[in-house]
């Protein structure tokens, strides 16, 4: 039994729901509430280390025979693989190497740096309006500690205006990065299409409007965004949003690099 | 002259893991010797192989390849030699999972840690003008940031608070999820082990209070499986033994 728990389609559970659509797998998916705890109390998980400790904070869960699997980069690895390979990962060696170096890329200096502001900007009233007994029981299902307290600071509206200037620092590094990743005139960010467009664009949708001026002059890291979001897969995604815009659709993700 | 060149510091943490994992695989490779506590790194001539002056980086034909994690998955899908990744999808999924835990959220705390009682004192000597000047060599900012921090002695204690309580947190995660399976994430040796035994065989001695036979029986298992292995000996073998001595007595003992 694989179930799929994912939050409205945005960041993680975006770029995941259409890494499932391209493989064609048929998983079941269950759409969960990441911003009301959701994703600590799922049923029939009986092991819940990645799910408790995903380095990517709230992203989407695949339960698979009861262990709890994480990690959108990783999931989609495993949907391309567990489908005997449907083009989401280059064969070459090289290629890979150079897919996985983009991925961790996103992971590390972008991810970080746009769940910062999207939950700055979308999430922080509705936890703040959170009773106190609501807050506590939420927090209280949250095994790591560290995640905990990304939650607690975000509740208590606590900014650091140095982290924020950090994180739109790098939200427009990586749209210069993508510009110039696409100078030479290619459809896609490793040349095929893969796993790289899926997790950046999903990342970057929900800054188009919040960094704007990051995108000013971009013009082909946009139409990139276009193409992406054009995918069937990616439309197919969207298509399972029940907010009125995914797109500002955000809880605690992974914290921002503190040493090394 | 072999086609693949690896610049690599002692065998532990990252420069480890290339080296176990080209040593796995039987692939024959030029070791370049870069003395991280003399700033080689920094040096114009390794500058120009990897201008971010991280360490370790992999030169196989004009082909430079950094990130010692994703050098270890070149290394396993470029060259032949047994498959250091599980063949099934939820197993490779779980590989990749235990590497970024150790890469992102484990291995930061060990490296703080390890900078500030180790590498920040083993260049106190040096007067602050020369260490003011490595600094300034130095390509990326978050380096010259964690570089100025360890020089000057500038953590906090609630950081390195943190980075004790994650130590011991992760310590259990490990204990844990050895007594799932043999290995870490499979019931195959994986990228996993050779990425996890870097930054962790150093536990019993370093922190015998958090991992013994008695605390840890599973991950004291491991250890002594993983430290057998014919390409961990032969890796060690290239090293100073600055790291490896003291768990070679420790493993002597056990072994013995």
């Amino acid at each position: 039994m694989t179930i799929l728990y994912h939050g409205e389609p945005n960041g993680p559970s975006l770029s995941v729901l259409a890494a499932l659509y391209e493989s064609g797998l048929d998983i079941d998916c269950k759409p969960i509430d990441l911003l009301a705890g959701e994703r600590h109390a799922l049923p029939g998980v009986s092991d819940s280390v990645a799910l408790d400790f995903a380095v990517e904070g709230e992203g989407p869960v695949l339960v698979a025979d009861g262990e709890a699997m994480s990690e959108a980069v990783f999931l989609a690895q495993y949907f391309d693989e567990a489908a005997g390979g449907c083009g989401l990962q280059p064969s070459d060696p090289y290629a890979r190497w150079q897919m996985l170096m983009w991925c961790r890329q996103a992971t590390e200096r972008l991810s970080p740096a746009v769940a910062y502001l999207g939950n700055l900007a979308w999430s922080q009233k509705r936890l703040a309006a959170m009773s106190q007994d609501e807050f506590h029981k939420l927090a209280g299902a949250i095994a790591s500690e560290d995640l905990r307290q990304r939650w607690q600071e975000l509740r208590d509206g606590a900014v650091d205006a140095a982290k924020v200037e950090d994180s739109k620092t790098k939200v427009a590094q990586f749209v210069a990065r993508v510009e110039a990743q696409l100078v030479d005139g290619r459809e896609w960010l490793m040349g095929p299409f893969s796993i790289a467009d899926l997790e950046t664009y999903a990342w970057l949708r929900p800054m188009r409007e919040l960094e704007a001026t990051a995108f000013a002059g971009q013009d082909r890291c946009r139409a990139w965004m276009d193409r992406v979001e054009a995918r069937p897969s990616v439309q197919e995604a969207l298509g399972r949003a029940t907010a009125d815009n995914s797109a500002h659709a955000f809880a605690p993700g992974p914290e921002i690099n503190r040493w090394g | 002259m072999a086609d693949i060149t690896l610049y690599h510091w002692e065998p532990n943490a990252n420069s480890g893991k290339p080296m176990l994992a080209l040593a796995e695989k039987g692939v024959a490779y030029d070791s370049h010797y870069i003395d991280m506590l003399k700033f080689d790194q920094h040096q114009p001539e390794y500058l120009a192989v990897n201008p971010q002056g991280t360490i370790p980086a992999m030169t196989h034909g004009d082909r430079v390849l950094t990130e010692s994690t994703a050098i270890m998955e070149y290394v396993n899908d470029a060259f032949p030699g047994p498959d250091l990744m599980p063949p099934d999808p939820r197993d490779r999924w779980r590989v990749r999972w235990w590497m970024k835990f150790m890469d992102q959220w484990l291995g930061p705390s060990f490296s703080m840690i390890g900078w500030c009682t180790f590498v920040g004192p083993s260049l106190a000597h040096k007067s602050e003008a020369e260490r003011e000047a490595m600094i300034a060599r130095i390509p990326l900012p978050e380096r010259r940031a964690a570089w100025r921090k360890a020089m000057f002695a500038e953590f906090g204690e609630s950081e390195l608070a943190e980075s004790r309580r994650r130590i011991a947190q992760g310590v259990k995660l490990l204990e844990e999820e050895l007594g799932k399976r043999e290995y870490v994430a499979s019931n195959q040796y994986s990228l996993a082990d050779i990425n996890i035994f870097n930054s962790t065989y150093m536990l019993p001695v370093g922190n015998g209070d958090l991992c013994s036979p008695e605390a840890t029986p599973n991950i004291w298992r491991w250890l002594k499986a993983v430290y057998r292995r014919p390409a961990v000996q032969q890796t060690w073998a290239m090293g100073s033994g600055r790291f490896t001595d003291r768990f070679n007595a420790i493993m002597g003992e056990i072994t013995a």
